[in-house]
């Protein structure tokens, strides 16, 4: 091996535009599907019910999931394993088995959110729940069994671009910037029950674990190694950056077209309505199609990313590529996990606005369980060697957890009180 | 038997019944097949690990503590000896190779021997769901186990020996292992390009770096994904790397060569020797897929004056690694080939014989420009073991053997059933099975609801009435099956008749066929839209207008789709000369959305002109 000469230390500081490029993606892939049925239907309830009240997490929220990224690209970078194989091989089986229970148990009511997402969303050009999720679901599960997802995958993308309109839209409507910049940098909290119960909910859309997993598993699928982790930290945080900003806007014109209303966001329409001053009638045509494709997007994405960690954790054969015989658990547990998702949704009568919200706080309350275990990991020297956890870091990270348990206790103690 | 889940966190007492700590690991030694417990870890206050010798100092041991034989203070503590492994650091929880079944696994448990032996074995690693129901509790493993008898089955231990454990991510290369250890650099290169397959991509570059230059060159020459083995190539420093090219059989090496960029390519045909380098030149000068690409340039020839005890020096001197002789081939003067003699021949022989005497001058050879099908094919037909590739002045450049022919064969049968319409090239998505299987075979019946949908919604915008529509969309489905025929008539006559082939019709013959074919059917649907008119009783003016209408559009779109035939066939040409994949699915696809949007379009035309 010692044939040819390591580069000497020189500080080549320097950084290569064309790995930038090739770099980026992962990072913008999570962003962008982050902005998913949950995502909009979070944002959209924060800024209509508190107007600009919880403008302020967003800078927050930025700075915690480049950390949470960040941390899981640099763990996939150094040890070249998947964030389900690290737990497995720090923490044993028993603990294992508890964080992918958390995982399988967030990913499927973010699974079954996607889906109220697909379904509420064809609703809006008249498509009842009853037709468009079965054929959605038969279609996913064909997407994700085949491994073929990845060939329509730039589609959804584009598609989900038209939140980007929320950017434009924010602008148009005219808001208040003084207050609305005042509202992001200075906090601003109520007692209300549900303004913490969106908090979390807020925190879950934004930081949630499938976003850590599919971020280190893609970066363990191109083999980066250490020297890439300054590529892969501009992806992770150009990302989270684009995701904050179209997070913000979407707080800010739900907040200043539907919370002067009195716009309650109890469905897709009403959603849509903070899109009417840019594009009027095409409102809903525009919200209910980057709805629909960002919500097929992530549930193409979650079903597999879930099964293949707990295959991952616990040594069953996995991949798209292996069939029922070969890889019976893998199957099962996407197909478990598509049904399970769709059978709920149909359900008469459901909430389906409903159901994206109380995803995103379920997702918020299991956030802690497995930050803790990539914080034990990625401070541990022994694993991560010189890469491992920066005080910062550490610091960041923990704090995360404790604020989420925080308003975790404080939600459930005010609706507990409340009701 | 016993469990390290068992054991791990036990309680360590001394023999004056004091708690030093608590076990955290057990080493053994790595010399056996049921290797010994050596040493025994245990965590002491403070969490301060310790090591100590098995043998010296544990007097008893079961699940609930262990015993030392000694107090406290007599301990003497040991290190972790080179051949030492620590089996919950290094084995459990892990990803090992099963080199016997042949997979990878995760370890969820180690099985120890008995605790009444004094004497305590690494039985082997438990990989099966047993090993993580007891991990997560024994009560668990109990239960599982009662439940599974009720319904009369058993769950049985899936146990990995010691012998049969690879472990990919610890080196155990500089550990004297015991002569039956079965390791990855035991197995066959293609099971162990199989393994490596399955691993994540750095592990798959550390166990690639494991093996020794002979095993690297042959699971690389297995891989069944081009990319992974030119990744798998990038990542090797480059003197390695062409040392394992230079191991590789010159047509394998050609092929992996091909699909690196040019300046690494070039690089490392550089470091090469001369010999080696020439050969993988020389077959990379030949296009993909042709007899010159897939030959080997090694194989065994001599002048026509040669005897057979020459022939048997010349086997001898062979290195090992030479590609195996199956034939030895003549050169007369003009080093021109002249005649082959099979190796059953010269065995049989006298060594004083002349080659000349015993040798076939019936010669089958391929030009090297030759389409690698048809050489495979020839192979097939003349049942040969190896063909040889002869230039136009008549001198040899190698053979192609007959493994690298079934490839071939394997390979464009693939290809055929794809373009055929049957399961896709790539196995990805063969899987997803009977319901997309069903879902292809029946797109015309969704297309026509698509159809309907949009004739009715366009009709009706122009003020008919749906009855009108739906009558119309009655011919819609004839278009459509006949659309997607005419892709089938179109790889049929692909698949049949190779462009280069003398007595295979001219792409005009073909062109005139299927227009007639085209004129004929839409024909056919005339006349039945006339006898469906003609046969009208009473004042039904509507329907019978309607349905005239659909049957018109319909005919239309059928010549159509017969005329566009050449069109399609010559686009699978084209990919089949470029080596692309094309999908015969797509076609029909295609096919029917032209069908489809040629239909729509005449309905409404009509309904706007009248």
């Amino acid at each position: 091996m010692a044939a040819t000469p390591a580069p000497a230390k020189a500080p080549k500081r320097r950084l290569d535009p064309k790995r930038v490029l090739a770099a980026m993606g992962p990072g913008m892939v999570a962003a962008l599907a982050g902005a998913d049925a949950g995502g909009v239907a979070t944002y959209s309830s924060a800024g209509a019910f508190f107007g600009y009240g919880q403008l302020w997490t967003v800078p927050v929220m930025c700075v915690l999931l480049i950390v949470a990224q960040e941390t899981a690209a640099r763990m996939g970078c150094v040890t070249g394993k998947g964030f389900a194989s690290l737990i497995r091989e720090q923490f044993g089986v028993r603990l294992s088995a508890l964080a992918m229970l958390a995982l399988l148990i967030s990913n499927t009511t973010v699974t079954l959110s996607e889906f109220a997402g697909i379904a509420s969303g064809l609703g809006l050009f008249g498509v009842p729940a009853i037709v468009s999720v079965p054929i959605a679901a038969l279609a996913i599960w064909m997407l994700t069994m085949s491994g073929s997802y990845h060939r329509i995958e730039k589609i959804l993308l584009a598609i989900s671009c038209v939140f980007v309109t929320y950017v434009v839209a924010g602008v148009m409507v005219g808001p208040d910037w003084g207050d609305a910049l005042n509202a992001t940098v200075i906090p601003r909290f109520s007692t209300d029950p549900q303004y913490f119960s969106v908090l979390v909910a807020n925190i879950g859309t934004t930081i949630a674990p499938w976003m850590i997993f599919l971020a280190q598993s893609n970066v363990v699928e191109k083999n980066a190694h250490a020297d890439d982790l300054p590529y892969q930290r501009i992806d992770t945080v150009t990302g989270s950056v684009v995701a904050s900003i179209i997070s913000w806007f979407i707080i800010l014109t739900t907040g200043a077209v539907l919370f002067p209303a009195g716009i309650q966001v109890s469905s897709a329409e009403d959603a849509a309505a903070a899109l009417q001053p840019l594009v009027g009638d095409y409102a809903t045509l525009l919200f209910g199609a980057g709805l629909v494709g960002a919500s097929f997007l992530a549930a193409c994405v979650l079903p597999g990313i879930t099964s293949s960690a707990i295959c991952e954790a616990f040594g069953w054969e996995r991949g798209s590529d292996r069939s029922w015989q070969e890889a019976p658990v893998y199957r099962g547990i996407i197909t478990a996990v598509i049904i399970f998702s769709a059978v709920v949704v149909v359900i008469p009568d459901v909430n389906l606005f409903g159901i994206m919200m109380l995803a995103q706080v379920i997702n918020g309350v299991l956030l802690p369980v497995l930050l803790v275990f990539m914080v034990l990991i990625a401070s541990d020297r022994h694993v991560m060697g010189e890469h491992a956890n920066s005080r910062a870091w550490d610091g960041l990270t923990w704090f995360t957890i404790v604020a989420v348990v925080i308003l975790t206790v404080v939600m459930f103690v005010l609706q507990a009180v409340g009701l | 038997m016993i469990y390290l889940s068992q054991l791990m966190g036990n309680p360590v007492y001394a023999a004056d019944g004091e708690k030093i700590g608590s076990v955290s690991d057990l080493g053994i030694a790595t010399g056996e097949v049921f290797p010994r417990v050596t040493s025994l870890a245990f965590k002491g206050p403070g969490r301060t690990p310790f090591m100590i010798s098995w043998r010296k100092y544990v007097d008893t041991y079961d699940e609930n503590e262990i015993r030392l034989k000694v107090p406290a203070t007599e301990i003497r503590f040991s290190y972790l000896q080179p051949d030492e492994v620590l089996i919950a650091r290094d084995i459990l929880n892990k990803q090992i190779v099963d080199t016997r079944g042949m997979r990878v696994v995760r370890v969820n448990d180690l099985k120890l021997s008995d605790t009444n032996s004094t004497q305590l074995r690494l039985l082997g690693a438990e990989v099966g769901a047993r090993g993580i129901l007891r991990s997560l509790h024994p009560a668990l493993e109990r239960g599982a186990l009662k439940l599974a008898r009720t319904f009369g089955k058993a769950i049985p231990e899936r146990i990995i020996a010691w012998s049969y454990m690879d472990l990919v991510e610890r080196d155990l290369s500089n550990v004297k292992l015991s002569v039956s250890h079965k390791t990855l650099d035991d197995m066959h290169p293609a099971d162990i390009a199989d393994i490596i397959e399955r691993l994540d991509p750095r592990l798959r570059g550390q166990v690639f770096a494991q093996l020794d230059d002979e095993q690297r060159a042959g699971a690389m020459a297995e891989f069944d994904d081009d990319a992974m083995a030119a990744e798998l190539m990038g990542n090797m420093n480059e003197t390695e790397a062409s040392r394992m090219l230079s191991e590789m059989d010159p047509d394998d090496a050609a092929e992996l060569v091909s699909e690196l960029d040019y300046d690494k390519a070039e690089k490392l045909l550089r470091l090469m020797g001369v010999k080696e380098q020439r050969a993988i030149r020389q077959l990379l000068g030949y296009r993909e897929d042709t007899a010159g690409r897939i030959m080997t340039s090694e194989f065994a020839a001599l002048s026509e004056d040669a005897t057979v005890g020459d022939a048997v020096e010349l086997l001898r001197s062979l290195d090992e690694d030479f590609e195996t002789v199956r034939y030895v081939y003549l050169a007369d003067e003009d080093n021109k080939l002249s005649g082959v003699v099979t190796l059953n021949r010269i065995i049989v022989s006298e060594p004083e014989t002349k080659l000349v005497d015993v040798c076939t001058d019936e010669l089958v050879t391929a030009s090297p420009e030759e389409d690698q099908e048809d050489v495979a094919e020839k192979i097939a037909k003349y049942n040969l073991l190896a063909m040889p590739v002869v230039a136009d002045d008549g001198h040899m450049l190698g053979i192609v053997t007959v493994d690298d022919a079934l490839d071939v064969l394997e390979e464009e049968h693939a290809e055929d059933l794809q373009i055929a319409g049957g399961a896709p090239a790539d196995d990805e998505g063969s899987h997803a099975g009977d319901l997309v299987w069903l879902l292809r075979r029946n797109a015309w019946f969704f297309l026509w609801i698509v159809g309907t949908g949009l004739v009715t919604v366009l009709l009706r915008q122009l003020g008919s009435d749906l009855e009108s529509a739906l009558l119309a969309c009655a011919a819609l489905p004839a278009a459509l099956v006949l659309a997607d025929d005419s892709i089938s008539y179109v790889t049929n006559f692909f698949l049949q008749n190779d462009p280069d082939d003398d007595d295979s019709p001219s792409m005009l013959g073909f062109t005139v066929k299927s227009v007639g074919i085209g004129v004929v059917l839409a024909a056919l649907a005339v006349l039945a839209a006339l006898a469906l008119a003609s046969s009208a009783h009473g004042d039904v003016s509507g329907v019978v207008d309607a349905l005239t209408c659909g049957f018109g559009a319909a005919s239309v779109s059928i010549l159509l789709s017969f005329v566009l035939c050449p069109i399609y066939l010559v686009y699978l040409r084209r990919r089949d000369e470029k080596n692309e994949d094309a999908s015969g699915f797509a076609l029909s696809m295609t096919a029917m959305a032209v069908a489809l949007v040629v239909f729509v379009a005449l309905v409404v035309v009509r309904r706007v002109i009248f």
